[in-house]
Parts: structure tokens; sequence; C-alpha cells
């Protein structure tokens, strides 16, 4: 199976990364990020198998406790270092983070249809397509947007990024948690109620703007 | 129901409630980044509660081991902490000798916080874990408190922001308090004692974004 998960990363990879040499300036940035949320899914798949093995096989314990630290830690790292080397922009922070979130949800999604293949379905499908993608992409998008805030003060970007993290790693936890329990409901609302007010702030915003 | 969830709940419910009316309060252009970081504290506090109140609901422990309910303690002491050193502390102290008394005295706070823990951790039979994470919380704490507590008698001469910002830091002062109590009556087990704790945290964070947004007041007219 670890093949294929390869495999896979290449067939998604390779296309994309065809298309980024056509593009320019935002969207070759969007992509790029893209590109680089799906390769720390498959660093995370790795991590995590690492993580699993070291408690012990308890699933439920890793993927609530100790995978939502992991994956939001290794998801904003790139959005970082765009931070600290690039631009605090925050439309640009917020646009690459969301963009590393769906690349790594995109990818997480196949690995983990891949590994549940005999119990695929439509529905299952949709709901990991909307629900996971979403909260990925609103934790490192968060992170991002706060980013653009503390970045502008030496003293507040340190503590600052780490008080961001934490507080993607417990959206992250309580997700993970919902999904898994009797209240998935809940668990694949969850992203969309805190997507809302992200579209509803960034066309507001967009539209201030113009105006 | 289990007065663990009942206290989690009340600071949970709270928290947002606080956290929402921060929200739309001070996320808007030219709004100060001091009170956006303090909105965000109390999110980190709500997301933190919300976590144990599923857990508790779900896996039903939240004790046994490390959780990431702590973490939003943690990250909301973290923002409490720079708030205050990023923004604020560079407004009020130049650095100058004649402040040197009002950096030294703050020091009091994160001692009390290390004291009270170092009690709890000789004179207690509490779990390992248990000690290691209260030894955690007590570095944020005193790191938040010692900011809290100098804002608060510090001569603020050239600007009077931190002067009209005292009620807030009274109020993270006791939050940190409170964490540290929690913590301990958590592991005592006593009951009254969690709920009284969950209630006056929760209380703190609903009153803590109106608080800061009154002393900006103040402070502008």
């Amino acid at each position: 199976m670890d093949n294929l998960i390869y495999i896979l990363f290449i067939c998604t990879v390779a296309p994309l990364f065809l298309l980024l040499l056509l593009l320019r300036k935002r969207s070759k940035l969007i992509v790029g990020y893209m590109l680089i949320g799906i390769f720390v899914s498959l660093f995370v798949s790795e991590l995590n198998t690492i993580l699993l093995n070291f408690f012990g096989g308890d699933s439920l314990y890793v993927t609530t406790v100790i995978t939502p630290i992991s994956e939001e830690i290794v998801k904003a790292a790139p959005v970082l270092f765009y931070a600290m080397v690039f631009s605090d922009d925050r439309d640009k922070l917020m646009t690459i983070a969301f963009a590393t979130g769906i690349g790594f949800a995109m990818f997480e999604n196949m690995v983990i249809l891949l590994q549940n293949i005999e119990n695929v379905t439509v529905g299952l499908a949709i709901v990991r397509g909307f629900s996971t993608a979403l909260m990925h992409g609103v934790c490192t998008a968060a992170v991002g947007y706060g980013m653009s805030f503390i970045k502008k003060r030496r003293k507040l970007f340190y503590c600052g990024t780490v008080a961001l993290l934490t507080l993607a790693s417990i959206y992250h936890g309580i997700f993970n948690m919902l999904v898994q329990s009797e209240y998935k409901y809940l668990g694949f609302i969850l992203p969309a109620l805190t997507y809302i007010p992200v579209v509803y702030y960034q066309v507001n915003g967009h539209k201030s703007k113009s105006v | 129901m289990n007065p663990v969830l009942i206290a989690n709940i009340v600071t949970c419910v709270f928290a947002f409630i606080g956290c929402i009316y921060g929200m739309l309060r001070f996320f808007r252009p030219r709004k100060a980044v001091y009170a956006q970081m303090i909105t965000l504290a109390v999110g980190c506090m709500a997301f933190g509660r919300l976590y144990q109140v599923v857990r508790l609901l779900t896996i039903g422990d939240i004790f046994e081991r490390f959780q990431l309910g702590i973490l939003g303690v943690i990250g909301s002491l973290l923002f409490l902490f720079s708030a205050n050193f990023g923004m604020m502390d560079s407004l009020a102290d130049d650095g100058s000798k004649q402040y040197t008394k009002y950096r030294i005295i703050p020091l009091a706070a994160p001692a009390a916080y290390i004291a009270v823990y170092l009690v709890f951790f000789f004179f207690t039979d509490s779990a390992p874990l248990v000690k290691i994470a209260a030894g955690v919380l007590t570095v944020f704490v005193s790191g938040a408190g010692y900011f809290n507590l100098k804002h608060l008698i510090f001569p603020d001469v050239d600007f009077g922001v931190i002067k009209s910002l005292k009620l807030y830091n009274i109020l993270a002062l006791v939050f940190g308090a409170l964490c540290m109590i929690e913590m301990i009556t958590v592991s005592r087990g006593n009951i009254a004692a969690i709920l009284i704790t969950g209630i006056l945290m929760g209380v703190i964070l609903l009153v803590i974004a109106p608080t800061v947004e009154r002393g900006i007041k103040r402070w502008t007219t």
C-alpha cells in the first residue's frame, strides 16, 4: 500500500507541477502552495505511522491528541517561512495558508480512501471532501491570518505563533474527536460553521477595499 | 451530571460569548492588535474547554493522559503574555533606570505562583503527569502574571493607556490565579471548588473583552 501512496503522489503532483510552470504571480503562488500542502501530507502520513507505533497503536489517542499538533506544525511551517522571508501581507498569507491546507487535505483524503478501499462510498467521499478539506484549510488559514498581525512586531511573533498553533491544534483535535464519535455529524458541520465567517470576511474585505 | 463536565460547559459557553463579542468589536480595520490578542486568548480558552467537553462526552477522560485541553489554557496565557509584552510594555517602559523598582516588584506575581506550585509539588500525592502539567502551566501563568502586575503598578506618564487598562490587568491576574487553583482543585477532586473555579473563570472570560473595550475608550476620549 505504501508504494501505491507514492504512485498516487506522483500522479497528483506531476500535472500540477507542469501547470505551475505556465502560471504567473498569484496563481503560481496558490498552486505552488497547494503542491507544498500535498508534499507535507505525504511527509505527515509517514510521520503519523511512526507516531502511531510510538504510542502502541492507540489510534484514537494519537488522532485526537498527537496528530493534530504534528499536522498543524508541519502545515504551518511553509506559511511561516513565507511570512518571514517574503511578505506578511494578510491577503497573501491567508490565501497561501488556505491553499496549503486544501492541498494537504486533498492528498490525505486520497490516502485514507485508498486505505479503506473496501468501505468507500460516494457519501463518504462527499463528507470527507467537504468537511476534512475545509477543516485543514480553515486551520492553516487561521494561522496565516494571525501571522499577518503578529509578524509586524518581533516581540509578538514567537509567542504569538505558538499560541496560534495551539488554537489550530485544539480545533483540529475537536474535529478528529467528533468525527470518530457518535456525534460525527456535528464534526462534519463544524468546519462549515467556521468556513462561512471566513468567506464572509474575505468577501466583505474585498468589497470595502474596492469601494 | 459530572461536575467537571458542568464546570467545563459553563467556562466554554461564557468564553465563547466573550470571544464573539471581542471578534465583533475588535476584528475590524484600525482596531488595536492588543485587544485582538486578548480576544484570541478568550477564544483559545473557549476552544480548549470545548475540546474537554467533547472529550468528556465521547471518550470520557481528560486527566488520565496528556490531552489538548490544557493547550487551551497555555495558548490563552501565551496570547495574554504576547499582548502585554509585545504591544503594551514598550509604550510604558522605556528601559530607563528610574523605573527599575517597577520591574522588580512585579516579580512577586511569578514568585507567588511558583510558591503555590512548589507546595503542590512537594506536599500532595497527585499523579506525576498532573504535577508536570501544573509545572508547565506555572511557567506560562508566571510569564503573563509578571506583565499584568507590572502594568498594574507602572506609572504610565507618557501615554496613559496602561492606566486605563488597570481593571483588565486585575482580571487577567485573577484569571492566572484561577488557572492554578483549578489545576489543584481538579487533582484533589474537590467538586465544589471545581464548580466555583469554573464559574469564576467563565465570568472573567465573559467580561474581559468589554473591560478592554471600556479601557481603550476611556483612553481615547
